[in-house]
């Protein structure tokens, strides 16, 4: 059970650049993906938009295996910017589940 | 009765002929009496086909026609204009259908195709022979039209009819003009008050002389026919009887009310989509969005209540997705700090409306697609509301949200007025709403003559559809009484008043109401009203006298055609 909270939402999109909600789950970027992540970029940002904390925190590993290539975000209809918003993810998790400033 | 007939066959480009051998055709027909001309064509319905008929028609003199084609539902009216051009009566042309009524149901068998459609071609010779040229029937039209229903449908409908010159009865049965507008805040696409735009249209009603308004009025009685239409209003100030030509209905629809418990709906909190255009219209004032004294944070709306059910209403309502969206941005422009979530089955936000669910998407109004299979569940808690739902986007993981008030997105169903559906005869179809004629080439004509629908009481519809709906109305009863009269198709019911005997037996049968009794020298006989007849033909066989036909399908024609028919066999 996800306990739905926009707070998280509401602070990454003080980051301007966080653009995730645009996402309309067409999937481009899953069948683009090089690396095979093993969470979907589009189940990702869909986590954030929900609040859900915790499914987040368990994909950490997938969020630091990122390559940042670009090529779902060069591919994105909606114009997501999908390397971009697992930047802002990383800095996020980097400042509150490490700690470290 | 001789008479010079001309008998053209058709090809249709391998349609007929690949399976009926039309030169033989063309060959033996040439024989029969009276055909003094038998020919194919490739296609007879091209303009060089057509324009050689013609010819031949004037110079061999041709007094019928008789074309061996496709269905007469497709080129009926292209020949009968053909026969026209040729100085012939149209009513001297024969269809005989050999493509829809042969060669496409035959295909396996090319000689008894052929001898089939030989056989059809000589029974439309034997009916041309006897075939008499009509006249269509002349009725004088009353440039006056009755519109029921005042709502936006009904007052711009009124607008355009008075711009064409035609007087308006504007009958409402609230005590005021607007309909559901009255009950709306601001509308998508642009924005603007419900309430202001019928204001304008009210105040444009208002100031033409040739629209009455009658407000908390119904129509109680219709008699007469299309062109002239006899109806009485009855209102506060008494029965008035009024004479149009037209008759526009724009009652609209019915906004659902879910059922106690759906949803949770009856519980403090959960409201319709029209309760809440009511509250953010109260809210924007004060400028705190507040529901029951408690300030309100976090709203959920669910979509598809009521509609797309396996039981009860089955159909979409096509314009809650736009319409449930456009709340949500009206609420994040004016209250942006208040958490919306959208729960929806399918978004159907369909052609230009896509916009509203893009930026919707932008301003970050959070979308949850449930399945109808696992369908949102309100929970009320100590708390407060709470909403579960299984979010098909994360594979179907289930979500919480805790909320202060819930939006039901609700559509519009069909209006339960049985009292009008008496006494205009309107066709109710399955769903609720108003069935037209042709849902694509005639969709605003109903089986009635000069009965129009338009608007949501045909099927649920938005602003803009159900305003160009009404003004196609409008246009059509121009075209219908702006003439002053009308032409109408001669081939009805005639009654032979020496044989009749009235029995009622024709009036029973007649599914249009077209036939009554009438004393002439003091004898009861049935008499047709042409302009309600459709030449349908259900009264001819019941009539124990055969005292009653249908001009152009006399006795005597019919049974020349049977004959014909069947020559080899007899």
């Amino acid at each position: 059970m996800i306990r739905v909270d926009p707070n998280l939402f509401v602070s990454l999109r003080k980051d301007k650049n966080f653009n995730a909600q645009a996402c309309f789950h067409c999937g481009t970027c899953t069948a683009l993906c090089p690396v095979g992540l093993e969470i979907l970029p589009r189940e990702l940002f869909r986590f954030v938009l929900l609040g859900a904390q915790e499914e987040i925190t368990k994909a950490t590993d997938t969020i630091f295996s990122c390559l940042l290539c670009g090529l779902c975000e060069a591919h994105c209809p909606r114009g997501v910017k999908i390397a971009q918003n697992i930047r802002t993810l990383r800095s996020y998790l980097v400042r509150h589940e490490y700690r470290i400033h | 009765m001789a008479k010079k007939i001309g008998v053209f066959i058709c090809y249709c480009g391998g349609n007929i002929s690949d399976f009926v051998d039309v030169e033989k055709i063309a060959q033996e027909i040439a024989h029969e009496d009276d055909v003094v001309r038998a020919k194919t064509h490739m296609f007879v319905c091209s303009d060089a086909a057509q324009e050689e008929i013609i010819r031949e028609i004037k110079e061999r003199g041709l007094e019928a026609l008789v074309i061996a084609s496709c269905s007469p539902k497709l080129h009926l009216e292209t020949f009968r204009r053909l026969a026209q051009r040729a100085g012939l009566n149209p009513y001297t042309y024969i269809q005989v259908n050999i493509r829809e009524q042969c060669s496409w149901a035959h295909t396996h068998n090319r000689e008894e195709a052929t001898e089939k459609a030989l056989r059809l071609v000589r029974a439309g010779v034997a009916r041309a022979r006897m075939a008499r040229p009509l006249k269509p029937i002349e009725i004088k039209t009353i440039p006056a039209a009755l519109v029921v229903g005042a709502g936006i449908t009904g007052l711009r409908t009124a607008v355009a009819l008075s711009d064409l010159g035609l007087t308006v009865h504007l009958v409402e049965k609230e005590k005021r003009v607007g309909g559901l507008l009255n009950h709306l805040d601001r509308l998508f696409p642009y924005g603007r008050q419900a309430t202001e735009l019928i204001e304008e249209l009210r105040r444009e009603v208002e100031r033409r002389e040739n629209i009455h308004l009658y407000l908390e009025a119904e129509v109680t009685k219709k008699t007469g026919s299309v062109g002239n239409f006899k109806l009485t209003i009855v209102g506060p100030e008494g029965e008035k009887e009024v004479h149009v030509g037209a008759v526009l209905v724009a009652t609209g629809g019915n906004p659902y009310v879910p059922n106690p418990g759906e949803y949770g709906y009856g519980a403090p909190g959960i409201l319709t989509l029209l309760d809440f255009h009511r509250l953010i219209r109260d809210c924007r004032g004060a400028k705190r969005f507040v529901f029951n004294g408690h300030p309100v944070r976090r709203v959920v709306f669910i979509y598809c209540v009521g509609f797309r059910e396996k039981k009860g209403h089955r159909f979409c309502s096509r314009y809650c997705c736009a319409a449930g969206v456009y709340a949500g941005l009206t609420l994040k422009k004016d209250f942006p700090q208040i958490e919306q979530f959208h729960l929806y089955r399918d978004m159907r936000t369909y052609g230009s409306l896509e916009r509203l669910y893009h930026q919707a998407l932008e301003e970050g109004l959070v979308f949850v697609r449930f399945n109808e299979t696992h369908r949102p569940e309100v929970l009320e808690t100590e708390e407060g509301l709470t909403v579960r739902v299984k979010d098909e986007l994360t594979g179907g993981k289930e979500l919480a949200i805790s909320c202060d008030l819930i939006v039901l997105v609700t559509g519009l169903e069909g209006k339960e007025q049985q009292k009008l559906v008496d006494v205009l005869k309107l066709p109710v179809g399955k769903d609720g709403f108003f069935n037209e004629i042709h849902p694509k080439l005639r969709p605003v004509e109903t089986v009635i003559d000069g009965l129009f629908i338009t608007g949501a009481c045909q099927a649920p519809k938005n602003i803009s559809e159900s305003v160009a709906s009404g003004l196609a109305a409008a246009a059509k009863s121009g075209v219908l009484l702006l003439p002053g009269k009308l032409d109408l198709e001669p081939q009805i019911a005639r009654v032979n008043l020496q044989k009749c005997s009235w029995c009622g037996l024709c009036a029973e049968a007649c599914p249009y109401e077209a036939i009554v009794k009438e004393e002439i020298q003091g004898k009861a006989v049935a008499r047709v009203n042409p302009a309600l007849c459709k030449g349908e033909g259900a009264c001819v066989p019941v009539c124990p006298e055969e005292a009653i036909e249908v001009q152009g399908y006399e006795h005597q024609q019919i049974k020349a055609m049977i004959d014909a028919l069947c020559k080899e066999t007899a």
